[in-house]
């Protein structure tokens, strides 16, 4: 009888010394690259952006460069056998693949259809492609009604969600997903993230997703990739985020709240004994109903930088309206209204929060408030906004970014001092070195700033709308961004920021509004609306993560100093 | 009702239609094929007619290219005998001008009949269902009938934002100008669709020789044979009244 241990089963996927260079693209995308995703294991692939994460998985089935012309060296296998061997389409039983943009998975087709089409492909008796069907569609909460629609008439969100639900639907052993939750709201980002780490052990997946909190806590490695497209790090997530977290935020990688939280509370020299995924993780040691009071004082001020970094810096100010909407029914363009009688005053100079689930009529408000879109009833009073769309392809209008720069001044204006403010607003929004490039070619980080350098380098649009600005962004690009946004609102511009990152409004909105049920749901602090638990239910949202923080701290407040807390 | 049948059976009927509304050259029929399934469509569609009007404007231009030209440059026309109103009424060139714009409209109509009642999804699906066409033209066939809508959509944000910067009102109807400059956009916004959906469908299995299920094709059934048969019979009933008219 042998003595030896049974053979370890094949790797789900593997890249040997795999090199990506793109047709007249001056240096490679990816690589090269060395990994494996054994059978079983859930692998998160992190990068910043432009670091070649989509390149790499666009290898995995050889759709680069089978579809996508691209010259790739070294090897990539799946389950022991070389990529090349099949065609792409052969290993869609094998392999499941969620890409980036929503639009890049779905065909077009309605959404029943959509949802058919892979398991059509194989072969699959009717009778089973319904029952896989209608289940997909209850796991991932794709309401029956959407059944006949089309999925290009569909909101981003909702594309998303269907988009996962054809994916899914295959049952296929390794799932490869590339931002699966960029457009999701929150109660949908975590139903997906519990669907996709619900199974035990049975379904490899690996996964490239900026959303972490939620998500992280499932994940068994890490991966993490470079501005050069090679791997940084690799590792156990707890570890990556302790050890690793300088390396990661000079790469302008995401890390999940929890790890800001214990930089401080390391530096406080109270962190938790082992590295934390989540805000209550990091806490979880310093009970405020147990933990001893030195150890509560010693943490407090920590916690409290923490909190006050995820709280904007100013409040809600009693300013003069700038725009209203008055009993006013909104609807897209040529379409029945999708929300009824709505009464919002934006103030001078606020930073609004509009939140709100897939498909609740966020953009279609931002558009109203905008003026780009007519009030089917009601009234709607105040100057015209501009607005930066959500998907950044239909905003540009001219050949270079230089150009796009340049058609944003009021007409009056003389050609020399044009260019010269041109020039000075390349140079401010550090997009100087890519004036000549045309719009499109840009990283989704520079198309957003160019967006926004193109909304504010005149003064035409007191009211600016902003649709999930940070939606695929890296870290650093957020961060960027986030401090544009601050620098608006200190020059007096008002905003309107559509978004699904609760964190995000919760640092940046003094004031939201939740959209939902026909209506606006509430008005108020974002503080308290996002603290409402009942209201987040009923909207589809999710409670951000930095406020388990702010409950930590009332509750120690409770304990040092209960009489003042009173 | 309409949108029930087969899409088989209705493209059946309307070729049929069109191929009798080129070969009868007679205005009579062609008013018959133009004003039959535009009464179809609003009894039994709740088509609105102003609907109707505004789809047939572009094949009432296209058609009356072929009455000016009838006019204009046959060799027999005679100038003066044109500006005659009652003579004109009654000469050839006249005649055959006008057959060949209710020709153009009678087409145009027999056409919209067939898109305004059948799915496009449901039509590549029977049409691979009934004729074997091949899932790779089929699905190439969808993915280009689904783009005109998706233009069209893709065009009202494009419109949104240029209204915005021009910080004029956006116009239900674009002018001719807007138009030209969406072209270019809206080729290239085409272009990357096509690649998209092309990868979408292979990623998910679609290959050229693997057996596949086609799910939701539509089947044959009685109220096909019963549209079919009115179909001929009305087309067999307006040929006779002209050929024995004549």
């Amino acid at each position: 009888m042998s003595t030896s241990a049974p053979p370890l089963p094949e790797p789900a996927a593997q890249w040997r010394e795999v090199c990506v260079a793109y047709p007249f693209a001056k240096r490679a995308a990816v690589g090269p690259v060395n990994l494996h995703v054994r059978q079983g294991e859930r692998v998160l692939l992190l990068g910043p952006s432009g670091s070649g994460k989509s390149t790499l998985l666009l290898t995995l089935t050889g759709l680069v460069p089978d579809s996508i012309p691209a010259d790739v060296t070294g090897e990539v296998s799946l389950f022991g056998a070389d990529v090349g061997t099949q065609k792409p389409w052969a290993w869609a039983r094998h392999v499941a693949q969620y890409f980036q943009d929503a639009d890049q998975t779905l065909c077009g087709m309605r959404v029943e259809d959509e949802l058919a089409f892979a398991l059509e492909n194989r072969a699959m008796t009717p009778e089973k492609i319904a029952e896989a069907v209608a289940e997909a569609m209850r796991k991932v909460g794709v309401p029956d009604e959407w059944r006949h629609r089309r999925s290009t008439q569909l909101s981003g969100g909702e594309r998303q969600l269907v988009a996962l639900a054809a994916i899914l639907v295959q049952d296929a052993p390794l799932f490869v997903a590339d931002e699966p939750t960029a457009h999701l709201a929150p109660d949908a980002a975590r139903r997906l993230h519990a669907l996709l780490t619900s199974d035990q052990g049975e379904r490899t997946i690996l996964i490239v997703d900026h959303r972490l909190d939620g998500l992280i806590e499932s994940i068994d490695r890490m991966v993490v990739l470079g501005r050069d497209g090679t791997i940084i790090a690799e590792g156990e997530p707890r570890r990556i985020f302790r050890e690793e977290r300088a390396l990661l935020q000079s790469h302008g990688i995401w890390c999940p709240a929890a790890s800001m939280l214990d930089a401080q509370l390391m530096r406080a020299g109270i962190a938790a004994p082992f590295a934390p995924l989540s805000v209550n993780e990091a806490l979880a040691h310093l009970d405020p109903d147990s933990a001893p009071r030195r150890l509560l004082e010693q943490a407090r001020p920590a916690v409290e930088a923490f909190a006050a970094s995820a709280k904007p810096s100013h409040a809600v100010r009693d300013n003069p309206a700038l725009v209203q909407l008055s009993k006013a029914d909104c609807a897209p363009f040529l379409s029945s209204a999708v929300l009824r009688g709505v009464d919002l005053t934006v103030q001078e100079g606020e930073i609004l929060g509009v939140l709100g689930r897939n498909g609740a009529g966020k953009s279609t408000l931002g558009l109203t408030l905008a003026g780009l879109l007519p009030v089917k009833a009601g009234l709607r009073k105040g100057p015209p906004g501009g607005y930066a769309f959500q998907r950044l392809e239909n905003q540009f209008t001219a050949g270079t970014v230089c150009e796009e720069i340049l058609g944003a001044w009021p007409k009056r204006m003389s050609a020399d001092e044009r260019a010269r403010r041109t020039d000075a607003a390349l140079e401010a929004w550090g997009l100087e070195h890519l004036a000549a490039n045309h719009p499109l070619e840009l990283s989704q980080g520079e198309k957003r700033k160019l967006a926004l350098a193109t909304l504010t380098v005149s003064d035409r649009w007191p009211l600016l709308v902003l649709d999930e600005p940070m939606a695929g962004l890296d870290a650093q690009g957020a961060a960027l961004l986030t401090q544009e946004i601050l620098t608006l609102h200190e020059k007096g511009r008002t905003i309107a920021l559509i978004t699904h990152d609760m964190d995000l409004a919760l640092r940046l909105c003094p004031r939201s509004i939740v959209l939902g049920e026909g209506g606006i749901m509430a008005d108020g602090a974002t503080e308290e609306l996002l603290g409402d638990a009942a209201l987040l239910a009923r909207a589809g949202l999710a409670e951000p993560a930095s406020l388990a923080a702010f409950r930590w701290l009332k509750a120690v407040a409770l304990r040092l100093e209960p009489v003042a807390a009173c | 009702m309409l949108k029930a049948l087969n899409p088989l059976s209705k493209l059946c009927v309307c070729c049929v239609w069109l191929v009798a509304s080129v070969l009868v050259f007679d205005p009579r029929f062609q008013l018959a094929a133009i004003f039959v399934p535009a009464l179809t469509l609003v009894i039994f569609n709740r088509t609105s007619p102003l609907v109707l009007l505004a789809l047939m404007v572009p094949f009432a231009l296209f058609g009356f290219g072929f009455l000016s030209t009838s006019l204009l440059f046959r060799r027999e026309s005679d100038f003066a005998l044109r500006m005659a109103g009652e003579a004109l009424r009654a000469s050839p060139a006249f005649s055959a001008g006008i057959t060949l714009f209710l020709r153009a409209l009678a087409c145009g109509m027999i056409s919209v009949f067939f898109a305004l009642t059948t799915d496009p999804g449901l039509f590549v699906r029977a049409l691979m269902r009934h004729t074997g066409l091949p899932p790779r033209i089929g699905y190439s066939l969808f993915a280009a009938m689904q783009l005109v809508p998706d233009l069209a959509g893709e065009a009202q944000q494009m419109r949104l934002a240029r209204a915005m910067r021009s910080g004029r009102r956006l116009r239900r109807i674009p002018g001719p100008f807007e138009l030209m400059s969406l072209v270019i956009p809206l080729l290239a916004f085409a272009i990357r669709r096509a690649g998209r959906t092309a990868i979408a469908m292979e990623a998910r299995g679609l290959g050229p020789e693997a057996p596949r299920t086609i799910m939701n094709a539509p089947d044959f059934d009685s109220r096909d044979g019963i549209f079919v048969t009115v179909g001929f019979l009305v087309l067999g009933l307006c040929t006779a009244a002209v050929v024995m008219s004549q």
